[in-house]
């Protein structure tokens, strides 16, 4: 099958202070389609950003597999481009440099990879900043790179770590309408790992809510309302806030 | 005609290498009423015109140029392949476990016998030569590069070479976009600290070689008595540091790791 495919994934650490092994993730199962977007949701500790840890071949999973468009996961690849909560810009260089890494290392020459460079730095609403290094950037102007370095690079998967969770509430806001905009015009497949409840309904699909760690899926939500989608259109829907009534529910209360 | 005398104008007082000369004009007028005072016989404790009339004498005979230039290449040499050798060694160390348990052990003794310490050993293995010295700077200069190279590679966020890998770069390719420039702050102040030890080295090799630079210069004028070559010897050590500092070091750090944000902006 085409898309992401989890099959039964399982990581246990060894915790050196505690003198015992902890269990992250159980028994996880998951299927994402191309061009679909998938938040996976749950309370700190519950083991989301180990799951996306895995996808992105940055940790090995104990038990289980991930399979790419047929391919098996065996470590980090251009195939997957991974957004960081803490950005993890390059400060050495500058807008234009850091949204053409990935060309660069795939060799295209200089002249092409800034003209895509330039059209993903356009796309996320960056133009004239090409030139400067990402600490004279703000916070919400570094994860707009962030993201173009990502895009730029064509994955078939993006993966997004609380993207937001490090920028301030209004610009959080602007950030997931413009990702929504994004994702509506271009459909990347998407898998984006979060703790806020109203992010996650407002910007996916389909919703999947962890349990407390060990993490497990407790339960699928799929999310129906049209797009485009505004803060200022929802806010107020009650279709919306129905879904985060519930998805919110599920969050808190323990599994039967 | 008006524009570049007050760009030189304004070039003046801003350049970093005469920024610092207020402190010093204080200095040197307390010196000089010292000695006018006459508390202290003018042969022990000359005054700053005495060593002006010295610097002036043997920059005329040529003695302290090529003295000066035998010092500086001496340098110049030594920290270069101190260089070469210590930051790779260093990336090496700080990135590679195995290399790290087999090389630190014998960074740690090897460090704990001072640069003079080989000095006895050399001279009966090479003699009073430019290769004596040589082997004692590069010795000097390489543990700070060594230190300070493998500390800054481990400085660098794991999450930027986790974004570098998720965007195809190659090991190398981590090493060269990612490690080297995230490992600049700290190559740089072991660049710093290796050529100021490496500096001090240098004449301490000079004063026991002994056969050129201002190391033999300042030990040689104690034969003659010269205390105003031994004070002239020494100014020059500190104005020829502070130019490498203000013209080299200062001006790198300034288009690298300053610009990058990687280090607050010096005040």
């Amino acid at each position: 099958m085409d898309g992401l495919v989890i099959r039964d994934l399982s990581k246990t650490y060894y915790d050196i202070y505690a003198g015992e092994h902890v269990a992250a993730v159980e028994g996880v199962s998951l299927e994402i389609g191309v061009g679909e977007f998938v938040a996976i949701l749950g309370p700190s500790g519950c083991g989301k950003t180990t799951l996306l840890n895995m996808v992105a071949g940055f940790i090995p999973p104990t038990h289980g597999e991930i399979l790419l468009n047929g391919r098996r996961i065996l470590g980090p690849g251009p195939d997957r481009g991974v957004v960081f909560q803490s950005f993890a810009l390059f400060p050495w260089k500058t807008v234009l440099d850091n949204v053409g890494f990935g060309l660069k290392m795939r060799g295209v020459p200089r002249e092409e990879r800034d003209r895509v460079a330039r059209e993903y730095i356009a796309l996320v609403g960056l133009e004239g900043f090409e030139h400067r290094y990402p600490h004279e950037l703000s916070g919400g102007m570094q994860q707009r790179v962030g993201v173009a370095r990502v895009l730029a690079n064509h994955p078939d998967l993006m993966l997004m770590d609380e993207p937001f969770a490090s920028v301030d509430a209004q610009t959080r806001m602007t950030l997931q309408e413009e990702l929504t905009r994004i994702w509506e015009a271009r459909q990347p497949t998407i898998l984006f790992v979060t703790h806020d409840v109203e992010e996650a309904v407002f910007l996916a699909n389909r919703v999947t809510v962890l349990t407390p760690r060990p993490g497990r899926v407790r339960e699928t939500v799929a999310v129906d309302l049209p797009r485009p989608r505004t803060w200022r259109h929802l806010i107020e829907d009650p279709v919306f806030k129905g879904l985060v009534a519930r998805v919110l529910a599920l969050v808190r209360t323990p599994a039967a | 005609m008006k524009r570049p005398v007050l760009r030189a104008l304004r070039w003046f007082p801003g350049h970093p290498a005469l920024a610092g000369a207020g402190p010093f004009v204080l200095l040197v007028a307390v010196w000089a009423l010292v000695v006018e005072l006459e508390i202290y016989p003018r042969a022990f404790f000359p005054g700053p015109l005495d060593v002006l009339r010295v610097f002036g004498s043997l920059v005329y005979k040529g003695i302290l140029p090529t003295y000066l230039q035998d010092s500086v290449t001496r340098l110049a040499v030594g920290a270069a392949a101190g260089m070469v050798v210590g930051i790779p060694l260093g990336l090496l160390i700080g990135l590679h476990p195995a290399s790290y348990r087999f090389f630190w052990p014998l960074i740690i003794f090897f460090q704990a016998i001072g640069d003079i310490a080989w000095l006895p050993i050399l001279l009966i293995w090479f003699g009073f030569t430019l290769t004596t010295m040589t082997f004692v700077i590069v010795y000097t200069v390489i543990f700070p590069m060594i230190f300070n190279a493998a500390l800054g590679v481990r400085t660098v966020p794991v999450e930027m070479v986790r974004a570098a890998q998720s965007l195809g770069a190659s090991r190398w390719r981590i090493l060269a976009e990612v490690l080297i420039p995230g490992a600049l702050p700290n190559i740089i102040t072991g660049l710093r600290n290796g050529l100021g030890y490496g500096w001090r080295a240098l004449i301490a090799a000079e004063i026991i070689v002994g056969t050129s630079g201002i190391g033999f210069m300042m030990f040689d004028a104690r034969r003659s008595g010269s205390v105003v070559e031994m004070i002239l010897g020494m100014i020059v050590l500190g104005i020829l540091w502070y130019v490498v500092d203000a013209g080299i070091l200062r001006p790198a750090e300034r288009v690298t790791i300053e610009r990058w944000g990687l280090v607050r902006q010096a005040p």
